[in-house]
């Protein structure tokens, strides 16, 4: 296996088995979204069709703000003296991003099936014909998010104000994802074609990871 | 003649709007191991980030390990460079030994050395206890270790004596001993004059920024 | 010379606008109201244009990194912001006579310029957050070039969104123009130009000054700690 990957898929591993011990995420994030598709109901008047209209909405923003949380999550961010140590290990930063970025992609895509069956149980939205066509566009989703997620803590690393800041300079431009993957379950519903919002998600998926490789070395004098 | 291992001339640093080096002169020859001592705040662990080629100057000009600083160089020369901060580098949620076998995999060498570095540190029994709760000794102890699986030819220590009992000091003067054959070099921060003078060639005093 | 050359044409061309503006002919379909659209289209250019050249010095920073940049991008944000408030602003008035309501979402590109106007708000907050100057002007350099390739995508994904689901009729840009109008829209687009001109190197002015307030000689860190001025046995 080149260096490169190795790299990459011990920074995943780390990442995963730190997450595994700390459980920031699956004990906490994971309760909390759906603490939140628990609570939405609540506000509204209660009507199943109004419920049954909002499931999708509901489930789109969820995934995008809980998901943008686990990406950022404390005990995934690195201290100072980590940080340099790897800088000075010679840890090739774009496979650090790829290693974050594919840690956090696993960690989304468990958010999102885990959702599933709560927003259907909850908001009992109309079934969808063929749901596992939706299987592509939850992937890029996710990937999309990961990317982004670990870009925007990356870009916040050390300051202060990054619990607000990371999140919010993250969700204007993870429209295009949103936009991809809410409008292919629509499309799917309606048993439309998806090849457009496909090819949204992919070109931003695409995007992103450009934007993340040529990144990669500026945003590491960041953390030094 | 061989090269300077660290070569500084006229480094200035400032965070923000504040100088915090002024005009820091600095020259280690291969094999030689200098301290450094000075009072709180003047600019001792700054000056480590420097030479560690983690913090650019604002002025001045510097090679380390050949490479010049402020520019792409440096990323030639870091894998050689070892670097023990005032905290240790751990992940809290892995163990000392997953720790250093984490470094090892990333830097490209074997899991076998990592853990006979962790048993020549004396943390072969706690191999398996989290870094996040291990006592600050023992994570100096991880930060030691990793020096001894790397042998890097620039070796590093902020507050080298804090945190670290007498037995422990012997990891120290092993590393120093080995960088020295290698013809290597060693610059070591301390606030322990007596342990310092002890290890280093000669001592290097700064004040307020500036060498002295 | 430019220090005062600049804002006083940039003043001159806006009085000329706004004149243009107000005896430029009435539009078939939305009478007088078209003359806020001279304003809220000639903002939007403006606005984009702001943008690029945030994105374009952030690019330049990143590969010279030279502080002149990073002056170029921060300023030209600060006033992107201004103009996109001001073009978001000028549509909602005039989407209520025509539309007869302030914010329609059928209107992909006024929901894709609000979007940007929240992706240049987060670029200021990330400058604000960021107190040392260099790592001020590498995140935001950083971020500039992240943006400039996601917010093409914001934009077409949003136009792509409204057009597979039809909104209302009319649109700002389906303006049929006379040769007047277009002279009026013109000479507007030519007057905030300039305003955006004189505003830019005011700032970047005012930026280079800041920084040389602050680079004047200060006593170093390590001057402050002093000895204590304790004793032990008393």
């Amino acid at each position: 296996m080149s260096s490169f990957w190795r790299q990459a898929l011990q920074v995943a591993k780390r990442d995963l088995l730190v997450e595994g011990r700390a459980g920031e995420g699956v004990g906490i994030v994971l309760p909390f979204g759906a603490l939140a598709v628990f609570v939405v109901p609540l506000a509204t008047s209660g009507s199943a069709s109004l419920l049954a209209d909002l499931a999708a909405p509901v489930y789109w923003l969820v995934t995008l703000l809980f998901g943008m949380q686990l990406a950022l999550r404390q005990t995934a961010t690195e201290t100072v003296p980590q940080r340099r140590l790897l800088v000075l290990l010679g840890l090739d930063p774009v496979a650090r991003f790829v290693g974050r970025t594919l840690s956090a992609w696993v960690l989304l895509i468990g958010l999102q099936l885990v959702l599933i069956p709560l927003v259907v149980l909850f908001y009992e939205p109309e079934p969808v014909p063929t749901p596992a066509l939706m299987l592509p566009a939850l992937a890029l989703y996710a990937l999309g998010l990961a990317m982004l997620g670990t870009l925007a803590g990356d870009l916040t690393v050390g300051l202060r104000t990054r619990t607000a800041l990371a999140p919010m300079l993250a969700a204007p431009l993870a429209v295009p994802l949103v936009m991809g993957a809410s409008q292919s379950l629509i499309s799917i519903s309606r048993g439309e074609g998806i090849l457009t919002w496909t090819l949204l998600l992919v070109a931003t998926d695409l995007a992103l990871s450009v934007a993340g490789v040529v990144t990669a070395r500026p945003l590491e004098e960041t953390a030094t | 003649m061989t090269d300077p291992i660290v070569q500084l001339r006229d480094i200035g640093v400032r965070f923000g709007t504040v100088p915090v080096l002024v005009a820091v002169d600095l020259t280690i020859a291969p094999g030689e191991v200098v301290g450094v001592a000075g009072p709180n705040g003047s600019g001792k662990t700054t000056l480590l980030g420097v030479v560690a080629t983690l913090i650019r100057p604002n002025s001045g000009t510097g090679r380390v390990l050949g490479a010049a600083l402020g520019t792409d160089d440096v990323r030639r020369v870091r894998r050689r460079i070892g670097l023990s901060g005032h905290e240790p580098a751990v992940y809290p949620d892995l163990t000392l030994a997953e720790n250093l076998r984490f470094v090892a995999r990333i830097a490209g060498v074997t899991v076998e050395a990592a853990d006979r570095a962790l048993a020549d540190v004396g943390l072969a029994a706690a191999a398996d206890r989290p870094a996040g709760r291990s006592s600050h000794g023992m994570q100096r102890r991880i930060d030691l270790a990793r020096m001894l699986m790397l042998e890097p030819d620039l070796v590093l220590l902020d507050e080298a004596h804090a945190g670290l009992d007498q037995d422990a000091e012997v990891i120290i003067d092993v590393i120093l001993e080995r960088t020295r054959r290698r013809r290597g070099a060693a610059l070591i921060v301390s606030h322990d004059a007596e342990r310092l003078a002890r290890q280093v060639d000669r001592v290097l005093r700064i004040e307020a920024g500036a060498t002295v | 010379m430019t220090k005062r050359i600049l804002p006083v044409l940039a003043g001159l061309a806006l009085v000329a606008a706004l004149a243009v503006a107000l005896s430029s002919p009435p539009d078939v379909l939305q009478g007088d109201f078209v003359r806020i659209l001279y304003i809220h289209v000639a903002n939007a250019w403006l606005a984009f244009l702001a943008f690029g050249v945030t994105a374009a010095a952030s690019i330049g920073w990143l590969v010279r990194k030279k502080p002149g940049y990073d002056r170029v991008a921060a300023s030209s944000a600060e006033i992107g912001v201004l103009f996109t408030a001001v073009t978001l602003f000028t549509g909602m008035i005039w989407g209520k006579p025509i539309w007869g309501t302030f914010w329609d979402w059928g209107d992909a590109r006024m929901a894709s310029t609000a979007l940007m106007f929240f992706v240049y708000l987060g670029y200021l907050a990330l400058r604000r957050a960021t107190p040392d100057r260099q790592a001020r002007a590498r995140r935001s350099a950083i971020l500039g070039v992240i943006a400039v390739v996601q917010v093409p995508l914001v934009y077409f994904s949003v136009t792509l969104w409204r057009t597979l689901h039809q909104g209302l009729t009319i649109r700002p840009d389906s303006v049929q123009m006379e040769p007047a109008m277009l002279v009026a829209l013109l000479v507007n687009v030519g007057a905030f130009s300039l305003l955006y001109l004189a505003l830019l190197t005011a700032r970047v002015r005012l930026a280079r000054l800041e920084e040389a307030a602050e680079a004047h000689e200060r006593a170093p860190a390590g001057r402050a700690v002093t000895a204590p001025r304790l004793e032990t046995g008393q």
